[in-house]
């Protein structure tokens, strides 16, 4: 009988998988979907809500991708419970499937805070492609929106609604923006960059109440004067979809963050089950440890590993580094690593003249984070963008460099190379062998 | 990579200069076997090309600069004028820099991997670096 996988979740992390599982071994395994949404990117979604890319574009597989892999597609159900004695998931409408082994990649959805008035009309998430269509409805121009939140998520539809001709203020409950993704200092830059580019910011407000006034929503706050809005956008975190586990023997961390507990193939305390992506607290690239991190890079080479590993390959995996990228009004923004470490030995440099800033952490010789700022188009920001995360990555040592490099942050080219950290990357692979070129669906390459 | 621009800023190739622009080393995609850029796009923009190069499909790329921070060689770029990611595709098969070198510093031919480039600037700054340390 052929091995039965069955993909719980059908994002990054499960197409991934599927997509791995198929180039390992040829369509000879049976390939179960559950998903409760057809396949798409998330990452992508902002664009769609900037209308550079029409919604047929966010799709990461149609029905004519999934029978070419071979996989029996269940959508629009969701996993219910798992019982893994008996290798069987019941789903939302009852519906009984078993599997030889499984991947738990149900992800992540919006969270709001337990605030009155914030289920009324006019306030959105911004995360599911639905959530992403009710947004789209209610931004016009001229439309005056107030985005909760001053993260990552909040950042990366920043643009797209600047470009839909509303205005814009970002209210955070931090003393600064992007609390969870650069420093004070590169937070203060992006800030007055913001502020100049015509985004009002309000910090360290904590909102108390939401509530409808003359068709319009009114947000209240702790200190200072309440808001007016057409459209409220909750961007306030992110909470991984792991309730209906509860009652299952997969052991999940009761830490901050908690996720399901994987070893280095990515399964679970029950082997025959793996987790990936917003779900899994695997390990940390640079210290082991185990953590939930929640971004792409890191759903999609966990699904690739879960993919060759149930594909009977014997694949470990050496970690996850968190990265972020997102550009404001021209402005980029990025960060590796363990940007914020009291115990790293740290250089800094700042231009403010250029809005630029660079951060480099370094443990002995060994860069551990960095933090990036500059004008999009200003080849010194982007220019060695990459070779940051090559350096952090292969954890060359740096000793010799360190006195150039406090120096002159900015000027780590001669650095990446002279340490020969090319060389030491060619040979890197996640799978331990070449990548595939992406098996791209049809519908989605015709436009 | 060929726009039809004459745009060193844009350039796929970057050469860097050593002593004091005395000795200069051309840096570019090594069209590695991971393919970082490749696994890392949401959408599946950068495929491998009939020249064996990863490639970026302009239609399909959104321009979310994921793949500028996935690859680990820093040779993925963004092209603020088309909002695409943009990089190395090997010209196709016939690339344009071999064709256009007049010292014959860069050449296109099937060899064994090597880190040309790492011997060259470790032999070219270390005269420099022992000076900015003493």
């Amino acid at each position: 009988m052929p091995t039965r996988h069955l993909i719980i979740g059908g994002g990054t992390a499960g197409l991934n998988c599927i997509r791995t599982i198929r180039e390992e071994e040829n369509g000879g395994s049976e390939i179960t979907l559950v998903s409760g949404e057809r396949p798409y990117s998330r990452m992508v979604l902002p664009y769609y809500l900037g209308q550079s890319i029409a919604e047929s574009h966010v799709y990461t597989a149609t029905p004519a991708s999934l029978a070419a892999w071979k996989v029996k597609a269940m959508l629009g159900r969701r996993a219910s419970a798992l019982d893994t004695r008996n290798q069987t998931l019941t789903l939302d409408d009852g519906a009984k499937v078993e599997y030889d082994d499984c991947l738990i990649a149900t992800g992540s959805r919006a969270a709001k805070p337990p605030l009155r008035g914030a289920d009324g009309p006019g306030i959105h998430c911004f995360w599911t492609l639905e959530e992403a269509r009710a947004v789209i409805a209610g931004v016009q121009p001229g439309s005056r929106v107030v985005m909760v939140g001053a993260g990552f998520i909040a950042f990366t539809i920043l643009n797209a609604i600047l470009s839909r001709g509303a205005t814009l203020t970002i209210v955070e409950v931090a003393p600064r923006i992007l609390p969870r993704m650069v420093d004070a200092a590169c937070a203060d830059l992006v800030a007055r960059w913001l502020v100049k580019n015509g985004v009002a910011l309000r910090t360290a407000a904590t909102l108390t109440k939401i509530e409808e006034w003359r068709g319009r929503r009114k947000l209240s706050f702790k200190k200072g004067d309440p808001l007016l809005a057409d459209v409220v956008i909750m961007a306030t975190g992110i909470r991984s979809n792991l309730e209906w586990l509860d009652g299952s023997e997969i052991e999940r961390s009761t830490e901050p963050g908690g996720g399901v507990l994987v070893d280095d193939h990515l399964r679970s305390t029950v082997k025959n089950v793996y987790a990936a992506g917003d779900v899994a607290r695997g390990p940390n690239l640079l210290t082991g440890a185990r953590e939930v991190h929640a971004i792409e890079p890191t759903a999609q080479e966990h699904g690739r590993v879960v993919g060759a590993n149930m594909a009977g390959r014997d694949v470990a995996y050496r970690g996850s580094l968190v990265m972020n990228i997102v550009e404001v009004c021209h402005l980029d923004v990025a960060s590796f690593g363990q940007w914020e470490d009291a115990d790293a030995e740290v250089y800094t440099a700042l231009r403010p003249e250029r809005s630029q800033y660079r951060k480099l952490l370094f443990h002995g010789g060994r860069l551990t984070g960095a933090v990036i700022c500059g004008a999009a188009g200003d080849i010194w920001t982007t220019n060695d963008v990459g070779m940051l995360k090559g350096l952090v990555y292969t954890g060359v040592d740096l000793s010799a460099w360190k006195a150039h490099l406090k120096k002159s942050p900015f000027d780590v080219k001669p650095a990446f190379m002279a340490t020969r950290t090319t060389g030491r990357l060619l040979p890197q692979t996640i799978l331990g062998r070449p990548s595939n070129s992406p098996e791209l669906p049809q519908s989605v390459m015709v436009r | 990579m060929q726009t039809g621009l004459f745009q060193p800023s844009k350039s796929v190739i970057r050469v860097s200069p050593f002593e004091g622009y005395t000795s200069y080393a051309p840096y570019t995609c090594t069209q590695c076997a991971e393919g970082w850029c490749m696994t890392a796009c949401p959408v599946g923009a950068i495929h491998i090309n009939a020249a064996g190069a990863k490639d970026v499909i302009d239609d399909k790329c959104v321009g979310c600069k994921l793949c500028t921070i996935a690859c680990p060689y820093g040779t993925m770029f963004y092209d603020g004028d088309t909002r695409k990611a943009y990089k190395c595709n090997l010209c196709g098969g016939a690339p344009a820099c071999a064709d256009a070198c007049p010292t014959q510093a860069i050449t296109y031919e099937d060899v064994a991997t090597a880190d040309w480039v790492g011997d060259f600037a470790a032999e070219r700054t270390a005269i420099v670096l022992a000076r900015e340390v003493a």
